[in-house]
């Protein structure tokens, strides 16, 4: 089995269940796989160990939710998205009377969405890191959604937004990780 | 039955994949663990079952208090992982035996009316 198929599947199960349990599971794969291997060709062999990966995520992410790890991880995205939208609000309510010219507004609300974004990253990761991950998708999933239903701001405008919102979310996460790498 | 029943919290009856799981562990005493219990399970079922499945329902069982769970020596056949090895706790034993029980008494005198359907 390559190396990179190995580190796959670790990644999917790692993700589902803990690190010892899932060292585990793949070990039992890998342990059935070579039993398989004395009876059967590479190719049929392959196909059921992807089959059996491909079964499992449905019964592991449902125990995974059980745990409550997704819950915590939904929740806190959510809340941290919401709590940018908010601060993003205040921000540009306050940041906006100082100019009348529109593409200072704009700029100010392209900084204060990024800066929003990149505080509540922060606050996710710190919570859980998957969250803050789920959060830059939702700012992505939502920008789009904005821009696909608005067409009067400018293309800067719009890929700025795209562009910025994700990566000021993973920019502030990367930043809680760092420092908590720095002070433990 | 009633009796067995009533001495029972409510709601410890177990699903059939739990008994079919936990029936497989008891067969392989101490070679339960997450492999040979998926094995067991088709070989004897014939059902195709995943080894998240089997895991998922493992999990449960622990958090239940129906079974308990080790971890082995790593081998080389697993790629330098070790085993996680599965048994059956006293109350698992207790659940199992209602569960198998309520089955029977449920099912007692009814493969008449199957043999006529």
């Amino acid at each position: 089995m390559s190396p990179l198929t190995l580190a796959l599947s670790q990644r999917i199960l790692e993700r589902l269940m803990p690190p010892a349990q899932a060292e585990a599971l793949l070990g039992d794969l890998l342990e059935e796989r070579r039993l398989r291997l004395q009876a059967g060709s590479e190719v049929s062999v392959s196909g059921w160990y992807w089959r059996q990966l491909a079964s499992s995520v449905p019964a592991l992410l449902w125990a995974s939710m059980r745990r409550g790890a997704w819950l915590v991880t939904v929740v806190t995205a959510v809340a941290s998205f919401i709590a940018a939208f908010g601060i993003q609000l205040v921000l540009e309510s306050v940041l906006s009377p100082m100019t009348t010219s529109k593409s200072v507004r704009a700029v100010v609300g392209i900084l204060s969405f990024a800066a929003a974004l990149a505080a509540c990253g922060y606050v996710a990761a710190s919570i859980r890191l998957g969250a803050a991950r789920l959060l830059a998708f939702l700012v992505f999933a939502a920008t789009c959604a904005m821009l696909a239903t608005s067409t009067r701001a400018p293309l800067w405008y719009e890929g700025s937004l795209l562009v910025l919102g994700p990566v000021a979310t993973i920019a502030g996460a990367t930043l809680s990780g760092w420092l908590r790498r720095v002070w433990l | 039955m009633f009796c067995y029943i009533e001495q029972m919290p409510r709601g410890e009856f177990l699903g059939s994949l739990e008994q079919i799981v936990m029936l497989a562990v008891v067969r392989l005493g101490s070679d339960a663990y997450g492999m040979t219990v998926r094995r067991e399970i088709e070989e004897r079922t014939g059902r195709e079952i995943s080894i998240g499945a089997v895991y998922a329902t493992l999990e449960r069982l622990e958090a239940k208090g129906y079974v308990s769970s080790f971890t082995g020596e790593p081998t080389a056949e697993r790629g330098g992982r070790a085993k996680r090895h599965f048994e059956i706790e006293a109350a698992g034993h207790r659940v199992l035996n209602a569960s198998q029980e309520a089955l029977r008494n449920m099912s007692e005198g009814l493969s008449r009316r199957w043999k006529r359907a």
